[in-house]
């Protein structure tokens, strides 16, 4: 178990390093020169003497290859560079942004998680009745609508048209914890709605799976409580598909909700990612993706050992 | 010389009347409440006061700035730090500053600031929006520690425009690149990149009473959707950039007030190095060829009005009505243009525009639109901002959607969007070579007398038309969105709409 650990963060140090140098390249051959966008955001010329002096002082007339070199040394020392736009260090952006974008990331799957799994067990140990189809079908209509479109419509509804919730914006928890609250219920729930249908689908089938096993039918046949069943022998297997896909999802998340941070102005991290890009501003983008990739590997191990921890298996094949 | 030998406004006896009331100490100040929340269309790229960083940059720096010169509601010239100025016929700029004009740190604003902050904008290598101009101040003097007189290199005439600019505020000496200190109504408090700005009344500020607010919440709301819906929920008291799809919605609001003016613009801008728009034909022909009111009811939902020549408001005293039509939608006479210019069967071509923007893209459809009608095969280029900025100032375009406001009201404010001399822009035509249009632009400049400017952009305008530098194509409404609690604020007439949050000095919250 230990050895298969020290590989997988052996990989996932490899995945992070790949995604930073991607992204780092990437950003460098797509069009948009940070130096003239910081002096051109007015419609005035930027004075190309100007653009030649900034470009000098942020260190972009260096080859790329210096610069990329430049980068990794800086994180071998623990140092994600500093804004090309206010000369910030990034990692301090980081740190005050990630756990906004945590904390919505969080309590949409706690909410997702409180009602995915008792309404997917109830669809599945129901299969066909009313319950059943009423899940399956919001699954179907909330994995079909882009987030986006369900952010706006909540906004319509709750904010301009019932006024019972604020459009959106952010007040830190510390200033005003009751407004914080307020503001993170309608950009939770719409990170939470698709999730929610992602996790009553998967429950449902992987519950339904289990139930048609033969140790299934062998517990039933000795005349155990239905409900102790499901709870003593279905959910402790059927569960293992739903954490893995649970935790993907989380990871997904991460990168995912800058649709809904945009939507309803949340300060979190993937909504500073789109800003970062706007302005080119490269050390930031590759500090941010380097975060949110390290954050997914580091998701997909913890799902790892919560599968083995649930069916030993999983730690055999290990 | 003395002040007294001023041939034009000298020492704005009328607004010394009206504004009698500066003069003395700040103590008289009201106690300032309610904090209003303003939301932003963007956060500003940049607080650099000198530099132009875009509009929400602009309404930033006016509640912490001031210059020698501002606006007024009706859009007319008064005196900020500068309680009294004047040129003379040497063509010398004098300026005498307030007795009680101070920074937010309670130093009060001296000539050496003036200076400082010229020379600062002047130095080589500068991002100062005004450069240019600033460098043409050849000598700057202060007899006493409140008086400044400029020279410059040759007769300025549009200084008091100039020195008005929002992108032109006095900062003291020795600031830095940022100058966050000013002798606004307001200073920063506290700020987080990307999200809010917020400010505080200045206990110094020298107009007594004002500011009326205890301070300002300014917040970013780049989606225009939340920025509406925010207005309409109760979360921010006033919202600049109004989307236009939202205009109705909030004008039929009965606890909300719409402001809107029409003085921002779209055109089209050309690149000389690329045939056939070189030709002064074909530009003129694509000038034709575009119905206007389409591009104002598909990009600004009607709101807004057609634009067939310089954007010259019909209110201004220098507009010519004679060529109020002269790009008009003439399909036929656009063909006949195209043929004269040796393209009967029309051409193949890139329109440069954003997808990033919807009226950018919109202006860019219709343009393509009703290009393809008298037969030129127009492809849309369409990047993100930073692209479609980058293209244009290297000139990767053959023709390409701008959108922007002048200056000023003046017809110099437009100076930076048709001289070809200056350097390459995204905002102007690149390549062309119009040295009539520069020599006019610089006479007019340089000449005081407004009938004999009148004449020269008269003049200036016909060969414009002839040449288009830029081919207009609408003026857009811009409005402000504000709930019913809000008092005071008021959106500045025609092209000084950007100057809008001089107003926020006088607003108020009930």
């Amino acid at each position: 178990m230990l050895a298969y650990v020290a590989q997988r963060i052996a990989v996932a140090v490899l995945m992070v390093w790949l995604v930073a140098t991607i992204v780092f390249l990437l950003l460098h051959i797509v069009p948009g020169d940070p130096a003239e966008l910081l002096l051109s955001t007015g419609s005035t010329a930027p004075d190309p003497a100007a653009v030649a002096a900034l470009r000098e002082k942020l260190g972009l007339n260096a080859p790329i290859y210096v610069q990329y070199w430049d980068y990794l040394t800086g994180l071998a020392r623990g140092h994600l560079g500093n804004s090309l736009q206010d000369g910030t260090p990034v990692a301090e952006q980081v740190a005050l942004r990630l756990p906004r974008t945590l904390e919505l990331i969080v309590t949409a799957a706690l909410v997702a998680t409180a009602i995915g799994i008792p309404v997917g067990i109830r669809a599945a140990t129901h299969a066909g009745g009313i319950t059943d189809r009423l899940a399956s079908g919001a699954a179907a209509v909330a994995l079909s609508t882009p987030v986006f479109v369900i952010g706006t419509l909540a906004i319509l509804l709750f904010a301009q048209t019932l006024k019972i919730a604020p459009a959106g914006g952010y007040v830190a928890f510390a200033d005003n914890p009751v407004r914080h609250l307020g503001l993170l219920i309608l950009p939770a729930l719409t990170v939470a709605t698709p999730l929610t249908a992602v996790i009553v689908r998967m429950t449902r089938s992987a519950v339904l799976e289990v139930l048609e096993r033969d140790f299934v039918r062998a517990v039933r046949a000795r005349g155990v409580a239905p409900r102790r069943i499901l709870s003593r022998h279905v959910l402790r297997s059927a569960l293992v598909p739903v954490v893995t896909v649970t935790g993907l999802e989380l990871g997904t998340l991460l990168g995912g909700t800058v649709l809904v941070e945009f939507v309803y102005n949340w300060p979190g991290l993937s909504g500073f990612l789109v800003r970062a890009v706007d302005a080119r501003d490269y050390p930031e983008v590759v500090g941010i993706v380097l975060t949110i990739s390290a954050l997914f590997v580091l998701i997909n191990l913890v799902v790892d050992l919560l599968n083995a921890m649930l069916d030993p298996k999983v730690r055999l094949s290990a | 010389m003395s002040l007294d030998l001023t041939r034009r406004r000298f020492m704005a006896g009328a607004a010394a009347a009206g504004t009698i009331g500066f003069i003395g100490a700040p103590t008289a100040r009201a106690q300032a409440t309610g904090i209003l929340t303003f939301g932003l269309s963007s956060y500003p790229p940049s607080f650099a006061a000198l530099q132009n960083a875009g509009t929400a940059a602009g309404t930033v720096k006016l509640m912490i700035h001031r210059g020698l010169l501002s606006y007024d509601n009706a859009g007319q010239i008064r005196g900020e730090l500068a309680e009294d100025w004047g040129v003379d016929e040497s063509g010398v700029w004098t300026f005498k500053l307030r007795d009680n004009a101070v920074w937010h740190d309670g130093r009060p604003v001296t000539a050496a600031d003036v200076k400082y902050t010229i020379e600062t904008g002047a130095a080589e290598g500068s991002s100062a929006a005004y450069t240019t101009s600033l460098q043409l101040i050849e000598k700057i003097e202060m007899p006493d520690a409140k008086t400044v007189k400029l020279t410059f290199s040759e007769p300025f005439a549009t200084a008091e425009t100039l020195f008005a600019h929002y992108n032109m505020p006095i900062i003291p000496e020795g600031s830095d690149e940022e100058a966050l200190v000013g002798a606004g109504p307001f200073k920063i408090d506290s700020r987080e990149r990307g999200v809010s700005v917020d400010l505080v009344a200045s206990d110094n500020y020298y107009k007594p009473g004002l500011p009326k607010l205890a301070g300002i919440k300014a917040v970013a709301y780049a989606d225009e959707n939340l920025r509406v819906a925010a207005l309409e929920a109760g979360d921010v008291d006033l919202i600049e950039y109004v989307p236009w799809p939202a205009m109705g919605s909030i004008d039929d609001n009965p606890s909300l007030t719409l402001d809107v003016v029409e003085g921002p613009f779209m055109y089209l801008t050309f690149n000389g190095a690329r045939k056939p728009f070189d030709n002064p034909l074909v530009r003129r022909a694509i000038a034709h060829a575009v119905k206007r009111e389409d591009v104002v009811d598909a990009a600004f939902f009607g709101r807004g009005a057609g634009l067939a020549h310089l954007p010259i408001s019909d209110a201004s005293p220098f507009y010519n009505p004679q060529y109020a039509d002269a790009w008009a939608y003439d399909p036929e006479k656009a063909k006949a243009l195209l043929a004269e210019a040796g393209h009967p069967d029309g051409f193949d071509c890139t329109l440069l525009s954003t997808a990033q923007y919807g009226m950018h893209t919109s202006t860019a459809e219709i343009t393509q639109a009703y290009l393809s009608m008298i037969g030129i095969n127009v492809t849309l280029d369409l990047p993100d901002w930073a692209t479609r900025v980058q293209k244009g100032n290297a000139g990767e375009y053959d023709f390409a959607v701008m959108g922007t406001s002048a200056d000023s009201n003046d017809p110099d404010g437009i100076a930076r969007l048709i001289d070809p001399a200056l350097p390459p822009s995204f905002a102007r035509s690149i390549n062309l070579d119009i040295p009539q249009i520069t020599a006019l632009l610089t006479e007019g400049r340089s000449t005081f007398d407004t009938e004999a400017r009148k004449v020269i952009y008269e003049k200036l305008e016909g060969i414009a038309i002839d040449e288009v530098p830029l081919a207009g194509l609408c003026w857009r409404a811009q409005g402000y969105g504000m709930s019913d609690k809000v008092s005071g604020f008021k959106n500045l007439p025609g092209q000084l709409t950007f100057y809008s949050g001089l107003t926020l000095e006088e607003t108020a919250l009930s």
